[in-house]
């Protein structure tokens, strides 16, 4: 009991105790603001991700694509774990913006905006036409004409501009292809090599990804089938997209659909075109966008790296305020043992001391940060008009707001991981502490 | 008289640097019960050492002390914790109170010292009580909420006596109470000290100054790590 009172008294009575807090404290209200923000930037990347390609994607990375789709989607469509399927077709494309010379290889996807929206949330990434997606490829001004949805940075026009949307109009690109047969030699070899057409702009999707906003064009499926030489008797496309219904797990829902699959294309072994489905893979959303998620999860492995080292700066800033204190503290320790406390004891005592820093320090660090973390995009704004100063480079991370969304686990764990720095500092010297002899400490006292 | 601790042939030196310092050479010392003993001898001549190996504070390097028989050596070191909290109690010649404890809370130390949680919280009225009587018999009963900084050295070490008898130990060990106490002050030290030996408490002192050791119903002196008894 004692021990409990006296560390209480310690620490309440000895500023250096306060210093602890401060180090402690600091260190907290450091690693939860930028635990939080980088959770938060990594959930929402990981999210926007998840939003552009639904839970499971059936495809190949082939420009040649694969046959047969049609039934396969129909077998998915009767599926009672299977909510939405979209047939999609990718390819590269030479786009040049219409009134220049300058070609510019980009990426366009063939979609049906309706299953496409269904299967992912593209219509959510639309600037006009969230509320009615089957007509993002429709031109208002002349029915002829055939529209198309380049990601916002594709467009190279400032946000500004996209509230005039008579303004978008205007702009129109060129698109040519270079069709493939299913063998993947050129289709049109002898005549032009490439098909081009006309598509303009009626709309603009916004992912929240910079890759996929600043490298692909959105086009009508049955346009981009043609362009690429997918279409006639056997038609091809790239991949589907599956959502699955809410409550089917999505491992369970890939091993329904990677099990379809593999009866499927056996069935179709003897088809003409049957050599392109050995190309086709069933995939998670995580690993169809393994090749984006995995830096951006690499980089929260490191920052967690670091964090473990501003931890270990909590453990010597303890260690080194406890050897003051203990040191201070000698002739306590002796006048201890001299009533018949243990070393144990004592290595308790300062345990408990070392426990009310961490638990202090935790208090006020997490109640700190995340006071400051309410208001971190206030607080950034005024110091980008003030000073041009920005935490978070919008251009790397892709992120309107500073996520600020607190993780009551992360809080618990940086708590737990403060606390326990405090332990761990605080053991070496009171250990040292406790293995002194009694009379030696009594005597020097003396002397 | 029952012989309460009896000490043979301790030896005891400590390192500096190479040199080896030789404090006791063989003491030998005989204690019954409720005697009060002074131990006396020149500064540097081992009295604190001697002292601290009697209430097993420290270990002999060679030698043996019984303690009501049972020789101290072979009790486990979580037993000897146990027998300094139960069986001795040493005031110091500097008090050695606790700065950050109250008198009435120095005063039961060696209560909260020697029990668990549960345990403070069974025995804490009986611990309290007991101190106050304590402090009351040392003429200390407005003091029990001050702070140590906040007393006369005489004071001080009449607390650090209350400390050392809350416990109701077998053995009182004073090393020089008085030495840093004007003689008035000493004086009524020495008195509660001779008051608690006539109510039969065994009490072993140790003091450099012969009219101090006078007092104590017997005199062995220390010289050249050796006691030569009277
Ligand atoms: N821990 C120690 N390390 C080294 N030397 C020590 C230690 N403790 C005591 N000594 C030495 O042992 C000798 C005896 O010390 P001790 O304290 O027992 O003497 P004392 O008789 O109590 O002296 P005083 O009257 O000054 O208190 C001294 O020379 C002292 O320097
Ligand atoms: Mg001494």
């Amino acid at each position: 009991m004692y021990k409990i009172t006296l560390a209480l008294k310690y620490f309440l009575k000895r500023k250096i105790s306060y210093f602890a807090v401060l180090a402690v404290t600091l260190c907290v209200f450091i690693v939860v603001i930028v635990m939080t923000v980088m959770n938060g930037i990594v959930g929402d990347f990981k999210q926007n991700n998840y939003k552009v390609t639904g839970d499971c994607v059936v495809g190949t990375s082939s420009l040649v694509g694969f046959a047969y789709y049609e039934d396969f989607i129909k077998i998915l469509e009767q599926q009672k774990e299977i909510a939405f399927v979209a047939p999609v077709i990718k390819s590269f494309a030479l786009i040049r913006p219409k009134g220049t010379n300058t070609d510019e290889a980009l990426e366009i996807l063939g979609i049906d905006p309706n299953s496409y929206s269904e299967a992912t949330e593209f219509g959510n990434t639309l600037f006009y036409n969230r509320s009615s997606v089957s007509d993002i490829f429709k031109v208002r001004s002349d029915p002829n004409l055939v529209g198309c949805v380049p990601g916002h940075s594709v467009l190279k026009i400032s946000q500004t501009g996209y509230s005039d949307r008579t303004r978008i109009s205007r702009y129109a690109y060129s698109i040519s292809c270079f069709p493939l047969t299913a063998k993947g030699a050129p289709a049109d070899a002898g005549t032009s090599m490439v098909r081009t057409k006309t598509f303009y702009v009626n709309d603009i999707s916004r992912s929240g990804l910079p890759r996929i906003d600043g490298s692909i064009i959105y086009l009508p499926f049955d346009q981009v089938q043609k362009l690429c030489g997918m279409d006639g008797p056997t038609k091809r496309i790239s991949r589907i997209h599956i959502k699955f219904q809410p409550e089917v797990k999505l491992r369970k829902g890939c091993e329904i659909v990677r099990s379809l699959w593999e009866e499927y294309s056996l069935q179709k072994q003897t088809e003409t075109q049957a050599f392109l489905l050995g190309t086709v893979t069933v995939q998670n959303w995580k690993e169809f966008r393994r090749d984006s998620i995995a830096p951006m999860e690499n980089e929260e492995a490191e920052l967690i790296v670091m964090f473990g080292f501003v931890g270990l700066t909590t453990v010597f800033i303890v260690l080194v305020v406890f050897y003051m204190i203990i040191s201070h503290k000698s002739k306590d320790i002796g006048i201890l043992k001299s009533v018949g406390a243990s070393k144990k004891d004592m290595i308790e005592l300062f345990s408990i001391f070392a426990f009310f820093v961490g638990l202090l320090s935790s208090v006020i660090g997490l109640f700190a940060g995340w006071l400051f973390l309410l208001n971190i995009n206030r607080i950034e704004d005024w110091l980008y008009k003030k000073y041009e100063f920005q935490l978070w480079d919008r251009a790397i991370y892709a992120i309107g707001d500073i996520p600020n969304r607190v993780n009551f686990t992360i809080l618990l764990i940086i708590a737990a991981a403060a606390i326990l720095a405090c332990l761990v500092g605080a053991f070496f010297p009171s250990w040292q502490a406790a293995r002194k002899h009694p009379a030696e400490i009594l005597q020097v006292n003396q002397l | 008289m029952e012989v309460l601790l009896k000490a043979e042939d301790l030896y005891k030196s400590y390192k500096m640097g190479p040199t080896k310092v030789k404090v006791l050479k063989g003491a030998n010392l005989t204690v019954k019960k409720g005697e009060f003993a002074a131990i006396i001898g020149a500064s540097g001549s081992g009295k604190s050492t001697l002292l601290h190996i009697l209430g097993a504070l420290d270990r002999p390097d060679k030698g043996i002390v019984k303690f009501n028989g049972q020789d101290l050596n072979r009790i486990p070191a979580r037993d000897l914790n146990k027998f300094r909290n139960k069986k001795v109690g040493f005031v110091f010649q500097f008090y050695h109170l606790l700065d950050e404890l109250n008198v009435l809370e120095n005063v039961y130390l060696p209560v909260m010292a020697g029990t668990s949680i549960p345990g403070w919280f069974l025995c804490r009225k009986w611990a309290k009580n007991r101190a106050k009587e304590l402090l009351e018999q040392l003429g200390l009963s407005e003091r029990a909420k001050h702070k140590p900084y906040q007393l006369s050295g005489g004071e001080r070490q009449r607390v650090a006596i209350g400390r050392a008898l809350m416990n109701e130990p077998v053995l009182l060990l004073a090393d020089e109470p008085t030495g840093n106490l004007d003689s008035a002050t000493g004086n009524s030290i020495l008195e509660v000290l001779e008051s608690l030996n006539k109510a039969g408490q065994t009490i072993v002192m140790v003091t450099h100054d012969e009219r101090i050791a006078k007092r104590a119903g017997r005199i062995v002196k220390i010289i050249d790590g050796e006691i030569k008894g009277a």
